[in-house]
């Protein structure tokens, strides 16, 4: 073959590339109930909600409701673990069903995601390095922020968090930050906070379990007053599929009545998140 | 080495300005660190006494014992044999970077629970997905090569194009833009292919260029006279001109070879489980995730040692020709 014939076939297979597929209604949950089988995407970095356990499995409560779920679809659970940027971004393309992994419903969510149903809740907390002086929320004016990239935590810290889901109890803004930065994880920021206070970072904004394991873990950071806004946590799937979004709402609203997901909730924090106090 | 000859000089580290001058270096850098809190300041303490007070004497006693140990290291290395001068400074290197880790009190039995997931997870999906991507990189390579040095403005302008492109993005993007992207066209591709292709998308660009520029190295006197004996094209090449071109070219491959293997971790990015995902994920829990990723590290590192050792042999093998 010529390198001209060649290059021919390339742009031949290329342009077959380009014909897109059209999804339809319905299509998630046949899918799944054809495969037997519900891909669930989650964070496998996100400790306790999603992480690796001593026998190298996925594990923790985002991973123990998904389960619940597929059990009460009649279908097995498969996991797989995109980065969290790759699952908010949409366009999933069919290569998972469902999100369980703690998202925030929020109106700019709600374009590409439906949300069937709110789950829990996280109380959202500040956490300052031990050796700190701050005593109040006010004494964080100008402080050096870190959070998770794209979370609510830097919403809240940039002020420009929505929580517009139902049920999602008011917030206000304690503290004006003079810069906040952001980290692929809540780990990185929790390392540079342990540096000492200011020496990276003055503040952390996470939630309130993940700043619990880190201080258990000797960790010397303290957290600093009450929550700062409670975020309403929820499954996703992309728009689409009523009858799906129906199964997992059914699912949930099971797992609430029959207290399943309270137990899971004090199983994996040690206090039931699923109601606002 | 450079240029072996058969002058015989006074070794550089046994003349006596050198070995001063180290001294001085040496002795200046260390009094600039406070070193009388180390486990060091208490190995002196029968000089210095209480290192905790010893003030400027201790931190004197303590760069001086150093910048002696360094300069007599040096010198009497200098009179070893050059086989075993390698061997000492690798094993000296290797037990300061041991008595760096050290430092950071990682728990062992943790990183020897986790090892053997981390081998038969990580450390094969890395392999696989790093060879998949060398061997269709190297296939793009010759392709790409041989299209840039045709005559054809198609297949030039095609070629350029490619590795203008491949080369002038971040990797990282690369793999974003292929595993978030195609879906868009309508081809959903899963993660480890989507890793594989951004790996020998990127990787055939680069070794495109090494490819063109070896084959470009040898004299045109060699294509002149394999014409007028009335070879074609294809037995010019493989006969002649990249018999002569491979030794040029493999050495920067072998480059891109212990790169790529390294390069390959960024595709834990879109949720493939690799070495470098594992290193993120496993400790994460406990918060023992320096010990998982010093293991990772190592295990790129023997990994990497394993591809400089074939890559030297093959550089003998055709080194062959050099010998006296």
């Amino acid at each position: 073959m010529t390198s001209f014939a060649r290059l021919a076939t390339v742009a031949a297979s290329l342009a077959v590339v380009l014909v897109a597929i059209p999804a339809n209604a319905g299509a998630v949950l046949d899918r799944v109930m054809a495969a037997k089988t519900l891909k669930v995407a989650t964070d496998a970095n996100w400790a306790p909600q999603s992480f690796m356990n001593d026998k190298n499995e996925l594990d923790g409560f985002d991973v123990d409701v998904a389960k619940n779920v597929g059990q009460r679809l009649g279908v097995k659970v498969e996991f797989v673990t995109p980065g969290w940027d790759i699952i908010t971004a949409g366009k999933w393309a069919g290569r998972w069903d469902v999100d369980v992994g703690s998202m925030t419903p929020s109106k700019e969510r709600a374009k590409i995601f439906d949300f069937p149903a709110v789950y829990y809740y996280t109380p959202a907390v500040v956490a300052v390095h031990k050796d700190s002086k701050a005593t109040k929320f006010s004494d964080l004016d100008g402080k050096v922020v870190g959070t998770t990239a794209t979370s609510t935590f830097e919403a809240y810290a940039k002020q420009d968090l929505t929580l517009d889901a139902s049920g999602a109890p008011p917030f206000k803004y304690e503290f004006k930050p003079k810069e906040v930065k952001s980290y692929a994880n809540s780990t990185t920021a929790f390392d540079d906070l342990r540096l000492g206070d200011g020496t990276r970072l003055d503040v952390v904004v996470s939630s309130l379990p993940s700043v619990r394991d880190a201080i258990k873990a000797g960790y010397p950071i303290k957290q600093l007053g009450e929550p700062v806004f409670y975020e309403p946590l929820a499954i996703a799937i992309e728009h689409g599929d009523k009858e799906f979004s129906d199964k997992i709402a059914d699912a949930i609203k099971d797992m609430k009545a029959d207290g399943t997901l309270s137990k899971l909730s004090v199983k994996w924090y040690g206090i039931d998140y699923t109601v606002v106090k | 080495m450079l240029y072996p000859d058969t002058v015989e000089s006074e070794v550089l580290v046994h003349k006596p300005w050198f070995v001063a001058t180290l001294f001085a270096a040496v002795l200046v850098v260390f009094l600039l660190f406070n070193l009388t809190g180390t486990s060091f300041g208490e190995l002196m303490r029968p000089v210095i006494g209480d290192p905790g007070t010893s003030g400027l004497y201790g931190r004197f006693a303590i760069a001086f014992a150093i910048a002696v140990m360094f300069a007599l290291n040096v010198v009497l290395i200098g009179f070893a044999p050059l086989r075993l001068q390698i061997a000492i400074v690798w094993l000296e290197l290797l037990i300061l970077f041991l008595a760096f880790f050290e430092t950071f009190h990682l728990s062992l039995p943790f990183i020897e629970e986790k090892l053997p997931f981390m081998i038969t997870q990580g450390l094969v999906t890395t392999i696989y997905v790093s060879a998949i991507s060398i061997i269709i990189a190297s296939a793009i390579a010759v392709l790409g090569a041989v299209a840039k040095l045709s005559n054809n403005g198609f297949a030039y302008a095609i070629a350029s194009f490619y590795t203008s492109f491949f080369r002038g993005l971040p990797l990282l993007m690369q793999v974003y833009l292929i595993y978030l992207g195609l879906p868009q066209l309508g081809f959903v591709i899963d993660a480890v292919p989507a890793g594989i292709l951004a790996l020998s998308l990127c990787y055939g660009a680069y070794m495109t260029e090494i490819f063109r520029s070896g084959i470009q190295s040898i004299d045109r006197g060699q294509w002149e006279a394999s014409r007028s004996m009335g070879f074609g094209f294809g037995v010019t090449m493989r006969k002649i001109i990249l018999p002569q071109a491979l030794p040029v070219i493999i050495p920067p491959t072998g480059n891109q070879f212990i790169s790529m293997l390294k390069d390959s971790s960024l595709v834990s990015v879109i949720g493939v489980w690799e070495l470098m995902f594992l290193a993120r994920t496993l400790g994460q829990k406990t918060f023992q995730h320096m010990e998982m990723l010093v293991s990772a590290a190592m295990l790129y590192w023997i990994l990497s040692i394993c591809l400089e050792l074939v890559q030297s042999r093959i550089e003998r093998h055709y080194a062959r020709s050099k010998v006296r």
